[in-house]
């Protein structure tokens, strides 16, 4: 991806060889959710929309790396609050059924609160032992409306997948362990 | 106690291990340690008989239970196919005994000769028994071993190889120790009559045979290759069990009765809640919680607690759990017995949930023990408290999950785990609290995604995909847990919902 982008970008010029490794570099050092520039084409070519590198999702309970602006998941096709076990849950953080009721226990008290944990502040931490933190990220639009592309950024040179970790949107020398989105409600 | 499945499992190995015999290392062993009686003494051919005993049971044992550790790695177990896979191999292998087919492949090697000559006797036999215990570092003599390693490896469960390496090391200490300390009259005839009839070897291997078909069926009928026990329904309208020696409580789903199970005789009586722990039973009426003797009937407390939903009891303690106020759950605790003139309700203290609000699961006493569950937004734990000490300590915890509905008895904490991926029933000793054993997993409750948007490639979604092999998703929640001795019960829960009545049945299993 990187070179075919670097190639676009040099395309024409005197010195396209050299200008084709300077923008390679700078494509790599920036690539982790979202790159500075490609079409549409090009994000349909990883597993969701806007996300145009081979870095893989952070964990989430219920698949598609959905989150809300402070970092909780949230299912994907419907943008409700889940909890850590996947399930929707209300504002008190109790278990719903798919039609919105609370579900109950033989004694008719809901069921009992599971935790939420953000899924990088808190899941990465605890399932891979090292702090993550959420620098910087890019807008795209997705299915109508802008989406905010997250990278989840840490001082580890390897990222979710098990191969070497690029820059991305992370900063003071952290790199992209893995990534996630928030999906606002702009139109576009 | 073994179910069909490891009773034909164990009978396999053994029957396995007995055939290893006419192997040259067989016949060798039997011939040292019997033709030395003379120079060395009974005892000392009793003792080398023992030493055999105890290294062919350490081989097998060591050999079986590593594959099958090897398998648990590789999440073997309950997988359909996984299951279809090994009844093909064992049909196949049964075929090949019952047809008498030569050994392949085979193992063309023996122990090491010279320990005979310059090793104590009993420490080149316990030598020997290790190597014929492993199994595969000398002549096998039938099909059985090579599938016995198949289904150990499949079933990726230590205990179900255990019962295979002990099965299969008892086989071959077996004619060893009937034949060696007899060996100038019982044990050369016997030797005698597996050298030149060549039809014992057969008719050995055909039982072979027949028991593999017997495991192939029954690894059809239970749909694992584990030998662990599976579930069984001990009430199909029930939740909330406890136990106390041989007698059973739980309570109807619909609160019209709790339910005291004692072998074949069945009582109810009118209660919200019911626990049973030592010589106590607990119940509550209403906003009325009563302790009797469940031997004389006797009222040994009795007090007001309002919003009570849930009850523990043992010789010493009544622990209940109410609503904190502001949200969140409290556990109450009160002495047992307490003196007729002082007011119950006086004596109870808070013992979980005063200072954080935590969603708390009903408790579990074992003596001045206490285990329950508190889950906070964003960790839950289970905690064992000494209430005699008041002493207590995060046993387990976990972020990105959740622990609930814990049960103490015996060093033994039973618990169920729960993540977006399944729903596992696990079982830790209290003391080490390390290797958890599964005893049930089911699916999460959760209705999960793709993993990728649709359209898209689905690379890049791994980290949130569940293992192979996970259950499917499930309506059902792992409820209300008990545990006596080595048999766990829980309630399996269908949550009500928008105009559903919540159901519960009780399962039990053994391990």
């Amino acid at each position: 991806m990187a070179k075919r982008l670097s190639d676009a970008l040099a395309g024409g010029t005197s010195r396209r060889g050299f200008l084709a490794r300077t923008s390679g570099w700078l494509l790599a050092t920036t690539s982790g959710a979202a790159a500075l520039a490609a079409g549409e084409e090009d994000a349909e070519a990883y597993h969701f929309c806007g996300h145009i590198y081979t870095t893989a999702s952070c964990p989430h309970p219920t698949g598609i790396p959905r989150v809300d602006m402070h970092g909780y998941p949230l299912r994907a096709r419907d943008g409700k609050p889940v909890d850590d076990l996947g399930r929707p849950i209300d504002r008190s953080g109790h278990p719903l059924d798919e039609q919105g009721h609370r579900l109950t226990d033989p004694d008719g008290r809901p069921l009992p609160r599971a935790p939420r944990t953000r899924i990088c502040q808190d899941g990465i931490p605890d399932r891979y032992g090292f702090p993550t933190q959420i620098d910087g990220s890019w807008y795209r639009c997705c299915g109508g409306k802008v989406r905010r592309l997250m990278d989840c950024c840490a001082y580890h040179r390897t990222r979710i997948n098990g191969d070497t970790a690029l820059t991305g949107y992370c900063y003071g020398g952290r790199r992209v362990f893995c990534v996630m989105y928030f999906q606002t409600q702009v139109p576009c | 106690m073994l179910s069909a499945t490891a009773t034909i499992l164990l009978a396999t190995a053994f029957a396995a291990g007995v055939t290893g015999a006419w192997s040259p290392c067989g016949f060798s062993v039997v011939e040292t340690i019997g033709s030395r009686r003379a120079q060395v003494g009974g005892r000392t051919v009793a003792a080398s008989c023992a030493t055999f005993a105890l290294g062919a049971l350490t081989g097998g044992a060591v050999t079986f239970t590593s594959l099958a550790a090897i398998g648990m790695l590789a999440a073997g177990g309950r997988d359909a196919t996984l299951v279809a896979v090994v009844v093909v191999i064992l049909a196949l292998t049964a075929l090949g005994e019952l047809l008498g087919m030569r050994v392949f492949p085979q193992i063309r090697r023996q122990v090491p000769e010279p320990w005979r000559r310059t090793l104590a006797l009993p420490l080149a036999t316990g030598l020997y028994g290790v190597l014929l215990g492993f199994g595969f570092t000398t002549y096998v003599l039938t099909l059985a071993v090579w599938a016995l390693a198949g289904i150990a490896l499949a079933s990726g469960s230590p205990v179900t190889g255990l019962l295979i390496g002990l099965g299969f090391g008892a086989g071959r200490a077996l004619p060893v120790a009937l034949m060696a300390p007899r060996y100038a009259t019982l044990g050369r005839r016997l030797e005698l009559a597996m050298a030149e009839r060549p039809v014992l070897l057969r008719r050995l291997r055909l039982a072979d045979g027949a028991l593999l078909a017997a495991v192939a069926v029954a690894f059809v009928a239970s749909g694992s290759t584990s030998a662990a026990q599976r579930p069984q329904l001990v009430a199909t309208d029930g939740t909330d069990p406890s136990r106390a020696g041989s007698l059973l409580a739980y309570e109807r789903v619909d609160h019209s009765a709790a339910v005291l199970v004692d072998g074949d005789a069945i009582a109810q009586r009118p209660a919200d809640n019911v626990a049973i722990g030592g010589r106590h039973i607990a119940t509550r009426v209403g906003t009325t919680l009563t302790v009797q003797d469940r031997q004389s009937g006797a009222t040994v407390a009795q007090l007001d607690a309002p919003n009570a939903t849930q009850l523990a009891v043992s010789d010493r303690w009544l622990v209940w759990r109410a609503d904190r106020p502001g949200g969140g759950d409290r556990l109450w605790a009160l002495p047992l017995p307490i003196a007729q003139a002082m007011p119950a309700a006086g004596v109870a203290r808070v013992v979980a949930g005063a200072k954080r609000r935590a969603a708390i699961d009903r408790p579990a006493l074992s003596g001045d023990h206490l285990a329950y569950a508190a889950t906070t937004r964003g960790s839950s734990a289970i905690v064992i408290a000494n209430l005699a000490t008041q002493q207590r300590r995060r046993a387990l915890a976990t972020r990105g999950g959740q622990l609930s509905q814990p049960a103490l008895d015996g060093g033994r904490l039973l618990y169920v785990q729960s993540s977006f991926c399944s729903q596992r029933l696990r079982v830790v000793r209290t003391r080490t609290l390390r290797n958890p054993r599964t005893l049930l997993r089911i699916g999460s409750s959760a209705r999960r995604d793709e993993a990728h948007e649709h359209g898209y490639s689905t690379q890049g979604s791994e980290p949130s995909r569940c293992p192979s092999g996970t259950p499917g998703r499930t309506d059902v929640l792992l409820w209300t847990t008990a545990l006596a001795g080595r048999v766990a019960y829980v309630t399996l829960l269908r949550p009500g919902g928008a105009g559903a009545v919540p159901s519960a049945r009780i399962v039990r299993v053994g391990f």
